[in-house]
Formats: structure tokens, C-alpha cells, sequence
């Protein structure tokens, strides 16, 4: 009966700075303590003793952390401790990074989403998270802060392997930040779970499609998986097959073999690892064609 | 480690200063520190939706917040204010009237959950509702007249500001 135990003791310190954040942490150490975001999961998992932290650091009281921003360069800046709920009432996603919005949408209900923040379904580093492969098919860049500075790094490098990250464990993801939408450029996750609502993914795929000015030709293609391997991950090599070229139900299918064979799905109760398999080869040809038409009907509009 | 910590939450207007362990959640501290057992507890996990509360006017699961970190926010819960909530009691006469009530356990979760939902949007479509109401579970099935039920406090709410 884990759902009734309360969870471990810890002592709480609840920072109101990123600074004060930076330096409870310079020290650095693990498993000793740990930064809590929304807690949607967190709390699951010290429920469940998986994680036993001697101190939490809350950061719901940091508000320098949540924010949406339009940058002066066209692109998005968004604060880890910016909630799936203000995500989706930002103007500026809904209107230019629409895949954002759709994946958000997909997430929980009301009552998670109004925890929950992006920061923390990144930093938690599982595979099931849907907003990091959304963000890796906008080649989203993330800040991670430390009381020694700060530093940029694409979030496609970010999880080395199950659970982890590579950030050091004096540093904090503060922020995320996306490029300006190119002209003739479309995109959408598709999450598939069970029950369509309330629900773990089984697999999800995003596909992003950018095309060139004639509004056929495939500039640039962009795949990321959640449930496909161990870590959210950027399908690289899928997405050369289909660069250059006009799109094609032919082509279409290499694409999603070759994805195929880059994924490494686990075996659970919720679906074995054939399934998802096929779940990866259907869903990366759903979402590409999905992508691709929405891009090219934008043709004549800008 | 002296485990008690001074907190003072603001629950349906009233301030509660109350010495509490920073591990409880804010479920456990309405139900068992302040006797407030209208919010109920069920899945744990943020499934079910029966342990919804408004933090800020927005709806969230009680059983994942620290009561801890509640603090400064204005909580409201089931309860409602001492003085009587207008709102609230149309929603559960509604409720009442519509048949949305079997066992009732489910019923405290849904009626925050539509009180946060008319704040938002006091016509909601069918659609909407079902969309507001995905993190709640009723074991009794009785979904149709919960979605007829809302309906009914929406259309009753917006005849009651137009007098």
C-alpha cells in the first residue's frame, strides 16, 4: 500500500533566490539533498523510498524561475519553474511553438498541470517525459547555474543515461530557451498511452519539419523519443534520411526503419519492446506526415 | 533535527498557525492537524482527484503539495468560508439536485474542481467539462450526471449575476 505511506523525513529549506539556491548546493552533494520542482513525481518517488532525500530544497518560492520571455532575437525564454498550466496560457507558444502547447496539453489534468513544471519533467530525467522531446525538435538550448557560474548546452546533450543527467550536482537547470520558428516549419508530438487522458506514455514522438522555400523539399527534420530507449533521445540518423529530399511515403519508410534502429525500447508491463517498436515505426510516419502538411500549407502565407 | 516547524496557512480565509513536520503533505495537514476531512484521500498518487483543494484560485492535488511550501497562499477547501460561499453551495445543490452524487467520496474533488473551472470559464461546453474533469475519478460511474450537474450550476451562476 506505498499510495498511503507518508513520506520519509527531511528537513525543508525553502530559497527565495536562485543565488541562495546556487549556494545551498555548492557543496554538491547527491543523494543527501534534493532540489524539488513541482514534486509531481518527486514526491511518487520518495513515497515509493526510491529517493530518500536527508534535505529538500523547494524552489516553488523562487520566482525569478517562472517566467515565459520573447527574446529581442525572435526566439523563447521560458524559467524551469514555470508551470505546465502557464505554458499553456502563454500567448507565445500557442501561436509560435504549437508542438509545445499540444505536448503540454497532453499532460495530466488541470490539477498536475498547475504543479508541474517544465524544469522539473526535464531534470527528472525519465524516459516517459514528454516535454523533452517536444523541446529537442526545437533544438531547445538549457542553462544550468552553479555558484561558479553558468553554462549552455543543447538539451539533446543533456541525458547520458536512465536517470540521469549531466549536470554536476552543483548545478541546477534554470532555464530553456528556443530558436525563432523558421520560416515553412511545422511540428507535433504524438503521445500514445492507453487511456488518452491521466495516463503514462507508452511511447511519444516528436517530429519537426522544416522545408525549404519552395515548400516541398525537407531542409531539416527533427525526431525525438520518449520510451524509446533508456533516455529521451534525438533520432539523428532517421532524420538525415529524409534532409534534401521531397517528402514520400517511400522515403517515409526508411525514415521510421532507421529510427527503428536507433531506438532500444524496454520490456514492462505496460508494452513489450516489439510493440513500441511498431508503435515508433507508425507513430514516426503519422507524426512526419502530420508535420509536413501542416508546414506546407503555411506556403503563400508569409 | 527538532522536526516541528511553525507554519501559518490561510485556509478558506482563516489563518491557522500550526507547528507541523516538513515531510507531511498538505492533505495530511487539513485531515489530521486541522480536522478538516472534507478534502479525502484516495490514490496518492494524483490520479484520482479526490484531494483537490484551490491553491490561489487554482486547482491542485493536495496529497502531492508539502503543506510547508502552502504557506502565504490562500488555501480554500470543500469547507468553504465560515460565513457561507454562494458559489460553492450552488455547486452542491446542483450536485444534489442533478443526481451527481452516488457513494460521494468522489464528490469533494469534483466540486473544487468545478468551482475552479467556472472561475476560468463560466459557460464551459460539454467538452470543457469533460476536459476540466480528467483527473477525476468517480468509482461510481455516475459521469453523466456530474457533466449534467455542472451544467446546471454554470446556467444557474450566470442567472444569478445577471440579476
Amino acid at each position: 500500500m506505498t499510495y498511503l505511506r507518508r513520506l520519509p523525513k527531511f528537513e525543508y529549506v525553502g530559497p527565495r533566490t536562485l543565488t541562495e539556491v546556487c549556494s545551498l548546493i555548492s557543496g554538491g552533494a547527491p543523494d543527501d539533498a534534493m532540489l524539488l520542482a513541482g514534486g509531481t513525481d518527486a514526491i511518487l518517488q520518495m513515497r515509493r523510498r526510491e529517493r530518500v532525500p536527508r534535505r529538500v530544497i523547494g524552489l516553488k518560492g523562487v520566482a525569478e524561475l517562472d517566467f515565459v520571455r520573447e527574446q529581442a532575437d525572435g526566439g523563447l525564454s521560458i524559467g524551469a519553474m514555470t508551470t505546465l498550466h502557464s505554458l499553456l496560457s502563454a500567448p507565445a507558444i500557442r501561436q509560435r511553438y504549437a508542438i509545445l502547447h499540444e505536448t503540454a496539453a497532453q499532460i495530466g489534468g488541470p490539477e498536475l498541470r498547475n504543479i508541474a513544471t517544465i524544469g522539473g519533467n526535464i531534470a527528472g530525467a525519465l524516459p516517459c517525459a514528454d516535454l523533452p522531446p517536444a523541446l529537442m525538435t526545437l533544438d531547445a538550448q538549457i542553462k544550468l547555474s552553479s555558484h561558479r557560474g553558468e553554462r549552455w548546452m543543447p538539451l539533446r546533450d543533456f541525458f547520458p543515461e536512465f536517470g540521469r543527467t549531466v549536470a554536476q550536482d552543483d548545478e541546477l537547470l534554470s532555464e530553456i530557451k528556443l530558436p525563432r520558428p523558421a520560416p515553412y516549419s511545422a511540428g507535433t508530438y504524438l503521445k500514445f498511452h492507453d487511456r488518452q487522458s491521466m495516463d503514462m506514455t507508452v511511447v511519444g514522438v516528436g517530429a519537426f519539419v522544416v522545408l525549404d522555400d519552395d515548400g516541398r523539399t525537407v531542409r531539416e527534420l527533427r525526431l525525438a523519443y520518449a520510451n524509446g530507449a533508456p533516455t529521451v533521445f534525438r533520432a539523428m540518423k532517421a532524420e538525415a534520411v529524409l534532409c534534401g529530399q521531397l517528402f514520400g511515403e517511400k522515403v517515409l519508410d526508411a525514415v521510421a526503419e532507421a529510427a527503428c534502429s536507433e531506438s532500444s525500447p524496454r520490456t514492462s508491463w505496460r508494452a513489450n519492446a516489439g510493440y513500441r517498436l511498431s508503435l515508433i515505426r507508425a507513430l514516426t510516419k503519422r507524426a512526419i506526415r502530420r508535420s509536413w502538411q501542416s508546414a506546407s500549407s503555411q506556403k503563400g502565407t508569409k | 533535527m527538532n522536526d516541528l516547524v511553525d507554519v501559518s496557512l490561510q485556509v478558506n480565509g482563516v489563518r491557522y498557525d500550526v507547528a507541523i513536520r516538513p515531510w507531511r503533505t498538505l492533505l495530511e495537514v487539513l485531515r489530521e492537524t486541522l480536522g478538516m476531512t472534507g478534502t479525502k484521500r484516495s490514490c496518492g498518487e494524483g490520479q484520482c482527484g479526490t484531494c483537490s483543494v484551490l491553491i490561489d484560485g487554482e486547482v491542485v492535488n493536495a496529497c502531492l503539495y508539502l503543506a510547508i511550501e502552502a504557506q502565504g497562499k490562500e488555501i480554500e477547501t470543500i469547507e468553504g468560508r465560515p460565513e457561507g460561499e454562494p458559489v460553492l453551495q450552488q455547486i452542491q445543490r446542483s450536485f444534489a439536485e442533478k443526481g451527481a452524487v452516488q457513494c460521494g467520496f468522489c464528490t469533494p474533488g469534483m466540486v473544487i474542481a468545478t468551482k475552479a473551472l467556472l472561475g476560468d470559464n463560466p459557460q464551459p461546453s460539454e467538452d470543457e467539462i469533460r476536459e476540466a474533469l480528467v483527473g477525476h475519478l468517480c468509482r461510481c460511474t455516475g459521469y453523466v450526471q456530474i457533466v449534467e450537474a455542472i451544467q446546471d450550476a454554470a446556467s444557474r451562476l450566470a442567472r444569478e449575476r445577471l440579476r
